[in-house]
């Protein structure tokens, strides 16, 4: 198999339409601890195609209003600032996430029902543990933390027997460095790249770095770091990875250095997350919903 | 096309019609409860998300079948409508999913919690599998085939196994 040189990487990098300016300036804004809700609103008033996309998803049968919401005010305020930012960011990046991950013989869609689910867990980890952390932001960084998948896919076409013998046989820990070993990146040193590419704030490129191995992460964004690492494997659990590598990867046991997790409270996110996930993945337009 | 039955999260579902199969898609932590009646040539399915319906009551009166205490019963009841016996006596067991992600802790060990209140669940009724395939750190992908009951398991990377 060729291995990805780093000018490649970067050429791929390269290729990736930039996000839209309202999307990239709301992942900016949403990442701050203070700003607020006002401010999500203004941001989005400039860009009329999001403004009509946030009225059509509040209007959605997924959302069951009994009267039709026309300000985009209130439909905001209604929708969450999280939601906002799964529209902007599917309306950017939209084919991205909708790629077929051939590398990990993984459907077209996949990878966004993959990352719908890790963002609603990693929000409900914080919020069903009380963390002090912005529960919306993990959610952000839950859609986003595998976007590197999507950059190196097509290099690990057919590795995918490979990667499980390496596992198998101890020679890759995990299916991170089965990835490596293999095309000579990881989807989570692909993800950075495109991330700073992105210019996505650093709580975000952080996540997309290293939601595989938190501990390294660096530690005033660690807690958000072991909320997707969480996320991540509970979307895993529930039968939504993204192929070949799903569950392939450790579990770090040192989340519970920030977040109290009981079985009983797991068992109850797992729930959650299904039943969120039924009615985000309809509204949103971009999944079918659970299988 | 042969004709197919697809069950999702917490679904369960029977068959008896033959060319037909029984599926459930990505098994992670989610175990499958397979049941096989020689007498009636009926093929069911549960696919059981989480151990124990006392966590959410409402869900489990609207899915039954997303825990292990409540789907069962389902679908041995829905099975009785093909003729097969209310008991589920003489019915064939078989189990598959439970996985688990690497270096798992207890907590999250949900797939072997699962496994532990069916196998627990099967006992009450005097049931035990013939066949299991569970833990392990890979979904599964299952189909049964109604006609000849084999069951037969697949993993995105891997070659496919029976069960």
């Amino acid at each position: 198999m060729n291995k990805i040189s780093k000018e490649e990487l970067q050429k791929i990098v390269g290729s990736i339409p930039l996000l839209s300016a309202s999307a990239s300036q709301l992942l900016q804004l949403t990442a701050k601890p203070d700003h607020e809700l006002m401010d999500v609103i203004s941001l989005v008033k400039t860009d009329a195609n999001l403004t009509a996309r946030v009225l059509k998803v509040v209007n959605s049968a997924a959302f069951a209003l009994i009267s039709s919401v026309s300000s985009i005010d209130r439909a905001i305020s209604y929708l969450g600032e999280r939601i906002v930012v799964s529209i902007a960011i599917g309306d950017c990046a939209g084919k991205l996430f909708e790629k077929e991950l051939a590398g990990y013989e993984a459907a077209g869609g996949d990878l966004w029902k993959h990352d719908l689910r890790t963002a609603i867990a990693a929000r409900e980890v914080v919020v069903q543990s009380s963390a002090e952390i912005s529960s919306d932001l993990a959610f952000t960084a839950g859609l986003l933390h595998d976007i590197g998948k999507a950059l190196i896919s097509d290099y690990l076409q057919d590795s995918a027997p490979e990667a499980i013998g390496l596992i198998t046989s101890q020679d890759s820990k995990d299916y991170l460095e089965a990835e490596e070993q293999i095309v000579g990146f990881d989807h989570t040193q692909a993800g950075y790249e495109l991330a700073k590419a992105w210019q996505l704030p650093e709580e975000l490129t952080e996540v997309i770095r290293y939601h595989h191995n938190p501990a390294e992460a660096a530690e005033a964004h660690r807690e958000l770091v072991y909320a997707v690492h969480l996320g991540d494997n509970i979307a895993m659990m529930g039968g939504f990875g993204t192929g070949s590598d799903s569950m392939q990867y450790r579990l770090d046991a040192n989340y519970s250095d920030y977040f109290n997790l009981s079985p009983k409270t797991l068992a109850n996110i797992m729930l959650t997350v299904d039943m969120e996930f039924e009615k985000l993945g309809y509204s949103l337009g971009n999944t079918e919903g659970a299988e | 096309m042969m004709g197919q039955v697809i069950l999702g999260v917490g679904d369960y579902g029977a068959s008896s019609q033959l060319g037909e199969e029984v599926k459930t898609y990505a098994l992670g932590s989610c175990v499958s409860v397979i049941f096989l009646d020689p007498k009636t040539r009926t093929v069911g399915m549960v696919h059981v998300a989480l151990p124990d319906s006392s966590i959410n009551k409402n869900k489990a009166q609207e899915k039954p079948g997303y825990f292990a205490d409540t789907g069962i019963p389902a679908l041995l009841q829905t099975m009785s409508r093909y003729g097969c016996d209310k008991r589920g006596k003489g019915l064939v067991v078989k189990l598959c999913g439970g996985a688990n992600v690497m270096d798992t802790n207890d907590t999250f060990m949900i797939g072997k919690r699962n496994a532990l209140a069916i196998k627990k669940i099967l006992w009450s009724y005097g049931m035990g599998a013939v066949s299991e395939d569970l833990g392990g750190n890979f979904s599964r992908t299952v189909s049964i085939s109604v006609e000849t009951g084999q069951v037969t398991l697949s993993s995105p990377g891997r070659p496919n196994w029976l069960l």
